[in-house]
């Protein structure tokens, strides 16, 4: 992992930080909102496994930890919407 | 058939991972009761996490992910033999996680000068102990950065890197589910 692509991957998890912020400030439907929240907090995870945690090396893991963060996610937002 | 199992295609050591997946499930379990409690009182729930500092929290989150840059960069460093630069990365982020727990520490005065403790709502007992159990890592992590910029074999830091990684990554989870999720 180069340091440009931990750079890159730092100025992501900055934008889709302030994209949560910005998220949180439009009228918009409990279900999208809850929805691109979580979305985005998913997307943040990915990059820190990817990129800071070196799992981008060991896609196998990296498959199997998005597929169990995937399903936290969706527990969590069937339990929002409820 | 090649003989690299898939265990040892995980970067550092195994119980890293062991703790990292420890750990994710513990503070997944604590969420998804905090989401299931929060069915029988959603009114309640939204009504105390009203008077939560989003902006605060949102300002911690760039913070920890700007303190989990720099520990992955003091790895690199450290593996181009860059010590000096490395130690200082591996201070600079220890000393973010301290930017993190003063701001953590203001939040909770203030809801402590506003009479809420454990017990006002079931939500701060949940926010209380989900966001001071994560501070407790916050604080452990702060001492594992500064003892593996003192110890700076590169296994160390990388193995304190990850940790401190899982941190980011547990607070990137929780700030939605405590402060967003209404």
């Amino acid at each position: 992992m180069s340091e440009n692509t931990l750079t890159r991957a730092w100025l992501a998890l900055l934008g889709l930080s302030f994209g949560s912020a910005l998220l949180t400030m439009i009228p918009a439907p409990p279900a999208v909102l809850g929805g691109g929240i979580l979305l985005l907090a998913l997307v943040k995870t990915r990059v820190i496994l990817a990129r800071y945690l070196d799992l981008a090396e060991s896609p196998a893991w990296l498959r199997g930890f998005s597929m169990v963060l995937t399903g936290f996610a969706v527990i969590i937002f069937g339990l929002y919407l409820i | 058939m090649s003989d690299v199992s898939l265990i040892d295609e995980l970067p550092g050591e195994l119980l890293m991972w062991v703790l990292i997946i420890s750990e994710l499930l513990v503070f997944g379990a604590g969420m998804i009761a905090f989401m299931g409690v929060r069915l029988t009182d959603p009114v309640g729930f939204a009504e105390a996490q009203s008077h939560l500092h989003r902006t605060g929290a949102a300002f911690n989150t760039a913070v920890l992910v700007t303190s989990g840059y720099l520990a992955a960069l003091a790895l690199k460093w450290r593996e181009a033999a860059r010590r000096g630069a490395a130690r200082l990365a591996l201070v600079a982020s220890a000393s973010l996680g301290v930017v993190f727990l003063i701001i953590k520490g203001v939040e909770y005065t203030d809801k402590a000068a506003q009479g809420i403790g454990f017990e006002t709502h079931p939500f701060f007992l949940f926010y209380y102990l989900l966001t001071g159990f994560h501070a407790a890592h916050v604080l452990a992590g702060v001492g594992i950065l500064l003892l593996v910029a003192w110890r700076d074999d590169p296994r160390n830091i990388e193995a304190g890197a990850q940790f401190w990684h899982m941190v980011d990554m547990v607070w990137i989870m929780l700030f939605p589910v405590i402060y967003l999720l209404g």
